[in-house]
């Protein structure tokens, strides 16, 4: 069985300290995977290991049979892995357009990003009205719709997207989400972080669950029970071991 | 006094479009890298040495000499780039005292091989006189180089914003993990920055080659004006420097005019208190930062 991401067994940290604890995590073609957990349980540093913006110390990165321990994020993104960074870091002081143009920068996507451009804006109407604008002018929900299509532009086979409900009302965050299972729908292949449970689990196929740097539960994402689940999140003693 | 006023406002406005070549490669590279390149105005000057030697030893025109000269500074500015790129700590902070050594080094040398005399073009057709209505007085080097920089600044303008490299360097100005993200090595837009850093300071050096005259200490003079122009401006805002750089050339001229030509320098950085106490960000620049 080829999974389109494997992860095997990896520590990553910043510096001395170390953050991910022998990390294992495998992701099929086409579906979503949710990695759930606290803040501070690893999975933002789990995605930037990914990325190769935290320097993996042990284990391997395989995308697509491929191993790409070590990488550079750039040659990641020119994989087709790319990120959607948590706290959307879109470019403030350039407009909503040359935000967007600039996930078409890697080569391979350049060739149709005028059509992919045009597919964005369907998809976010919102961003087609302040394509001018500074996107430093944004609200944070048009800022995190930017962050998405930025990301489409570069034309992900795996799609990362950390946090993307982060700070924002309910009601954009029902937006957002709405956005994500339409991609889930297309068919992509998508790894999302989340802190809001019950949002991931409705467009999860799988679901892994960090604390402390490791991963402690992973499940298909219908067989998951929410209170269980809530048990091992705030490390409840009546939750079992494992 | 009228037309004093006005012959000032003139010479201020051509003065100050070289000023923004200078400038722009600054803020450039600032932003890019986050350093500020204390040898920048070095380069100007040695672009302006390598025309003086081409046209005093092979009788080339400063003109034909601009590839060899951009040629020259290019890679003297590649050598600063690989440099600063070999600090591993506090490169913001230790970048400054790098780069000011090397300017000093890039000035000896300058005084070291082509003496401290002060040179200018022997080309008589640069220093002929371009008259507008009796009233604005020029020479053809400041008229052409008027035009030269005016047309360089635009063209940086539309790189930066149509071409996939040029949105890539103000990608990385602005985020530079984010621009990662995008597929963008850095490097390679630090590498750009500086090459075309060069190539807009060579054109300066040129200017002031053929319009006034060059001496080994000018690359600190201008290196301080970039900088004040970049603050002026407001680090990052393209129009932001062009203006700045104008502002800085008429209040120059305006000083020379109604007081003295040694107060010249001062002038410029009294502006430059006032904005900072004024409108710390610049007078173009954004409000305070997220973060």
């Amino acid at each position: 069985m080829s999974a389109a991401l494997d992860i095997k067994d990896i520590r990553a940290g910043y510096g001395a300290v170390n953050v991910l604890w022998d990390v294992s995590l495998s992701v099929e073609a086409g579906t979503t995977t949710a990695i759930l957990g606290p803040n501070g349980a690893g999975k933002s540093t789990l995605l930037r290991a990914i990325m190769g913006l935290v320097t993996v110390s042990q284990g391997d990165i395989v995308v697509d049979s491929c191993a790409r321990t070590g990488t550079s994020t750039w040659n990641m993104v020119n994989e087709g892995v790319v990120m959607v960074p948590e706290g959307r870091m879109v470019f403030r002081d350039m407009t909503v357009e040359d935000n967007l143009l600039m996930g078409a920068f890697p080569k391979r996507t350049r060739p149709r990003a005028q059509a992919n451009l045009k597919t964005v804006y369907q998809r976010f109407p919102r961003l087609s009205e302040r394509r001018r604008q500074l996107a430093g002018s944004l609200s944070g929900g048009e800022a995190q719709m930017l962050a998405l299509g930025r990301g489409l532009m570069e034309e992900p086979r795996i799609f990362l997207v950390d946090e993307p409900s982060l700070g924002l009302a309910p009601v954009i965050v029902d937006e957002i989400f709405a956005g994500l299972r339409q991609l889930k729908e297309e068919g992509r292949t998508i790894v999302l972080v989340e802190q809001n449970t019950y949002k991931a689990l409705s467009v999860a196929d799988y679901v892994y669950l960090m604390q402390a740097g490791k991963i402690v539960m992973s499940q298909v994402a219908a067989d998951v029970d929410v209170d269980h689940l809530h048990d091992l999140y705030f490390a409840r003693k009546t939750g079992s071991e494992h | 006094m009228f037309e004093l006023t006005l012959q000032a406002l003139y010479s201020g406005l051509l003065t100050g479009t070289y000023y923004a070549l200078v400038a722009l490669g600054l803020a450039l590279v600032f932003g890019t890298m986050k350093i500020i390149n204390l040898a920048h105005g070095e380069l100007v000057l040695l672009a302006a040495y390598v025309a003086y030697t081409a046209e005093s030893q092979w009788s080339l025109n400063p003109l034909a000499a601009i590839p060899f000269a951009m040629v020259v500074v290019s890679v003297v500015a590649i050598a600063v780039y690989l440099l600063i790129d070999r600090i591993k700590k506090d490169r913001e902070l230790n970048s400054l005292i790098l780069t000011f050594g090397i300017g000093i080094i890039l000035t000896n040398f300058v005084l070291l091989v082509w003496s401290a005399d002060i040179r200018s073009t022997t080309t008589p057709w640069f220093q002929q006189a371009v008259v507008f209505g009796d009233l604005l007085f020029s020479s053809r080097s400041e008229i052409l180089f008027f035009l030269i920089s005016v047309a360089l600044v635009g063209a940086t303008w539309w790189w930066l914003s149509q071409t996939w490299y040029g949105r890539a360097t103000r990608a990385v100005s602005s985020d530079r993990k984010a621009a990662m993200l995008m597929g963008v090595n850095p490097r390679q837009t630090e590498i750009l920055s500086f090459v075309v850093a060069s190539i807009l300071a060579t054109v300066a050096g040129i200017a002031i080659f053929t319009g006034q005259v060059i001496e080994p200490s000018l690359g600190h003079a201008l290196t301080v004006k970039a900088f004040i122009i970049t603050v002026l401006a407001g680090m990052g805002s393209i129009p932001g420097v062009l203006l700045g750089a104008i502002l800085i050339g008429v209040v120059e001229a305006l000083t020379v005019t109604y007081f003295s030509s040694s107060l010249q320098e001062l002038t410029g950085m009294v502006l430059f208190l006032v904005v900072l106490l004024l409108r710390p960000q610049g007078l173009f620049g954004f409000g305070v930062r997220r973060g």
